[in-house]
């Protein structure tokens, strides 16, 4: 290879490195929800949803990995098999007893992990729409703030 | 009958007490008897149909989405654990007799695959509260708001018990129902049936 090729390829190089570090510096300084540039993507896995009977209850679980540089904000959630889901957690109290509550709008950092199981936050599904039998399965999804609407597929199935 | 015989019966009478209802016996069924029904609406006398085996019981409403379902599968995953089950009852009470009819139950254990080993049982809602006090059972509705309210949706805070109930009518055993190991369950029913 010749001296001016050497050169040509050093100069590329930087300039790759330069682009890249550039890109991910002004999205770690994005505070600025509204911001439509997205890097890296958030996976919704290990989804799973208990059975339930139609006008009955059910609830789904499910790991949401926030793989952007910047943090997202769980707004909403909706599902064909349900009238309405809410974002639920079970509480245990110094009583030894349990109770279950909305849990709130949730914020997942960058790179951190959301994890929905049970006994802890889960997706109560709402006046389900037709009976949930193992082997069935759903569609839920899920609104972030910056990465928009994204969609499991969940099955049926009881918990191991 | 002399006198070191009545002494001998005396001392073997005592011991049978004190190992029946003695410091392991949580609480004392054996002269109790609760009129439930069960998801084939069948009359159950409880625990008086139960004495002889051992029982492993828990509390649950089948309008709950989380926490009871993983109490009916840990009942499930300790029952799978066990080598044998002969002799053994699982029973799910239910503390919301409103809304849990027998036909109610029969929909729940058909949804998660009970086996005929399982027993979900009711009662008429004015009854429910003299098992669930003599047990130290808590069951209260709450209300969460984005759910709206009527007489029939609500939720519950509720306890998180498991009991393991020996073949006279004694419970001797408690776990917390949703996350107890198997491993231990199957050690104190072992215990159980030994003796």
């Amino acid at each position: 290879m010749k001296p001016i090729q050497h050169l040509l390829l050093i100069l590329l190089s930087v300039c790759f490195l330069l682009l890249g570090c550039g890109s991910e510096s002004n999205s770690s300084n994005e505070s600025d929800t509204t911001n439509k540039v997205v890097l890296g993507k958030v996976t919704l896995d290990n989804a799973w949803a208990r059975p339930g009977s139609q006008q009955g209850k059910s609830a789904a679980y499910l790991r949401i990995s926030n793989g952007t540089a910047s943090t997202d904000t769980l707004l909403s959630f909706s599902s064909d098999a349900a009238e309405s889901v809410e974002l639920h957690e079970s509480i245990k109290h110094d009583d030894g007893t349990t109770s279950m509550q909305p849990a709130g709008q949730q914020v997942i950092p960058s790179t951190e992990k959301l994890q929905l199981q049970p006994g802890g936050m889960h997706l109560m599904l709402i006046n389900l729409k037709k009976d949930i039998t193992v082997g069935d399965s759903l569609r839920i999804s899920l609104d972030f703030a910056r990465v928009g609407t994204l969609t499991a597929t969940v099955p049926v199935q009881i918990q191991q | 009958m002399n006198s070191t015989l009545k002494s001998l019966l005396v001392s073997l009478l005592l011991v049978a007490t004190f190992t029946a209802c003695g410091p392991d016996a949580l609480y004392d069924l054996s002269e109790d008897t609760f009129q439930l029904r069960d998801s084939d609406s069948t009359l159950v006398n409880f625990p008086a149909d139960f004495k002889g085996d051992v029982s492993l019981i828990t509390f649950i409403y089948t309008n709950c989405p989380d926490v009871c379902p993983a109490i009916t599968a840990n009942m499930t995953n300790i029952q799978r654990k066990l080598d044998d089950t002969t002799g053994i009852n699982f029973i799910e009470i239910s503390f919301d007799p409103e809304r849990d009819s027998p036909s109610v139950l029969k929909e729940y254990r058909d949804l998660y695959g009970l086996n005929e080993q399982f027993t979900m049982l009711t009662s008429h809602p004015n009854d429910s509260d003299l098992l669930l006090d003599k047990l130290d059972i808590v069951a209260e509705k709450t209300i969460i708001d984005s759910l709206g309210y009527d007489s029939t949706n609500y939720a519950m805070r509720h306890s998180n018990t498991l009991y393991l109930m020996g073949r006279q009518g004694y419970i001797r055993a408690e776990y917390p129902a949703h996350r107890v190991t198997s491993e231990h369950v199957k050690d104190d029913i072992n215990y159980l049936r030994s003796e």
